[in-house]
């Protein structure tokens, strides 16, 4: 038994090792690359992308995620392929984007809510409702 | 109202072979999307966007998603707003994706369409809506539901392509977004679309040389800095990089004037550029290291 433990925790190990270096993009090898959107943009190096992958990663946002129907890593790659500027105004402007549904729509909906207070408390520190749209039909 | 403010645009225009995807249940967003991207070349479906763009809990699409869905199938997306913008990316044949209220303010029903045409004389929008093929909207409608989502829209194209308003920045914004989105050739021919119209760019001439680099195309990604650095050579970012990929393929020496120069030069990244001379220092005398004590 001891002996499978120990097995165990050596192949865990090596795992996690070989998981750090493959997952790592080639840019990330090195802290003194330089992105370029830092060329586009130097000033605003500061993250809101970091907050957001920190926030996405998270287990209860996660759980929160997909009560709402939408899968964590599908989220992660929707805000992955955003740039900076543009991360800076979902986070600024989530809350009043409209999502395009049916011209049938109406809007209810407490569930979203949940949502929203999550962003708004947790993180982002939003003010406002989002407006969406949800199927009577 | 119309054209009528930009007399160099035809009276009236319609944008031929469009593919129709009538939209099955608030899948506006899906469909219009799959308009686009096949206008622009690429075999696309509503069901195959579905899953990038849509929310179920939203029961609808938010506009960050069909802007990194048409970058994730490797197309530019290039947001326009306003009226002027709107005329000349029809008149240009770029079909258009907008955002429409069909509600009011307090009562919203958002939905997404594509405008493929406009006829001054006669005050209308042509659009692709729903389950309707060519929808001919009033003006003066059409207007009122679009202003009330801030006149948004978005142009789906090429990397080869320019949108008919597009300017330096958000255009070079808009091509990092595909090099973000991991669609590296896709980017490569972007920024070299930017540079076509605008040779001064040095974010396109990086992009291309970040792009390559991410691919693992060392050579490319060394010829791409090296121009940068002979265009800019004020940019200390592009020594840096130079100096970076120089140092992957396993020649610090060479690396080691690049990086000098970066951190001469200086700027915003000032301390990127002294980390990077750092590293090259530091492999240096390893090796150095290592030479001696082969002998």
């Amino acid at each position: 038994m001891k002996s499978k433990d120990w097995l165990r925790r050596l192949v865990c190990a090596l795992m996690v090792v070989s998981l750090l270096f493959w997952s790592a993009p080639p840019q990330a090898v090195w802290a003194a690359w330089v992105e370029t959107e830092s060329v586009l943009n130097p000033s605003a190096a500061d993250s809101a992308r970091a907050r957001l992958e920190i926030f996405l990663a998270r287990q209860d946002v996660q759980a929160a995620l997909q009560t709402h129907g939408i899968d964590p890593r599908e989220a992660c790659s929707r805000a992955a392929s955003l740039s900076d500027g543009e991360i800076l105004r979902v986070a600024d402007r989530i809350p009043e984007m409209p999502a395009g549904g049916s011209a049938l729509g109406v809007v209810i909906g407490a569930g979203l809510v949940v949502f929203i207070v999550l962003l708004v408390t947790d993180i982002l520190g939003f003010t406002h409702v989002f407006p969406f749209v949800t199927h009577r039909r | 109202m119309l054209p009528a403010a930009a007399p160099a645009l035809p009276a009236r225009t319609e944008i031929r072979d469009l593919a129709f995807f009538p939209e099955a249940a608030h899948q506006c967003g899906p469909a219009a999307l799959a308009t686009v991207l096949t206008w622009s070349g690429l075999s696309a479906t509503p069901d195959a966007v579905v899953k990038q763009v849509y929310s179920p809990a939203l029961k609808g699409s938010l506009q960050p998603a069909l802007i990194s869905g048409a970058r994730r199938h490797g197309r530019i997306a290039y947001e326009i707003a306003g009226r002027d913008a709107l005329w000349q990316e029809v008149a240009a044949g770029h079909p258009v994706i907008v955002l429409q209220n069909l509600g009011i303010s307090w009562n919203p029903v958002w939905h997404y369409a594509v405008v493929m045409g406009y006829d001054q004389p006669q005050q209308t929008v042509v659009l692709r809506s729903g389950q309707t093929a060519r929808q001919s909207m009033s003006f003066h409608l059409f207007d009122r539901t679009w202003a009330r989502a801030n006149r948004w829209g978005m142009v789906v194209l090429p990397p080869s392509q320019l949108p008919a308003t597009a300017e330096e920045r958000p255009f070079v914004a808009a091509v990092i977004g595909l090099e973000k989105a991991r669609q590296w050739p896709a980017a490569i021919t972007g920024y070299r679309t930017a540079l076509a119209r605008w040779p001064k760019s040095l974010a396109a001439r990086m992009g291309i040389g970040n792009s390559y680099y991410a691919m693992g195309d060392l050579a490319a990604a060394e010829r791409a800095f090296r121009e940068a650095v002979s265009f800019h050579p004020e940019a200390g970012a592009a020594y840096n990089n130079l100096a970076q990929v120089l140092m992957a393929q396993g020649r610090a020496t060479e690396a080691l004037p690049a990086a000098r120069q970066a951190v001469a030069l200086g700027g915003p990244l000032a301390e990127v550029y002294r980390q990077t001379l750092e590293e090259i220092r530091k492999r240096l005398e390893t090796d150095a290291a290592g030479e001696s004590a082969r002998f």
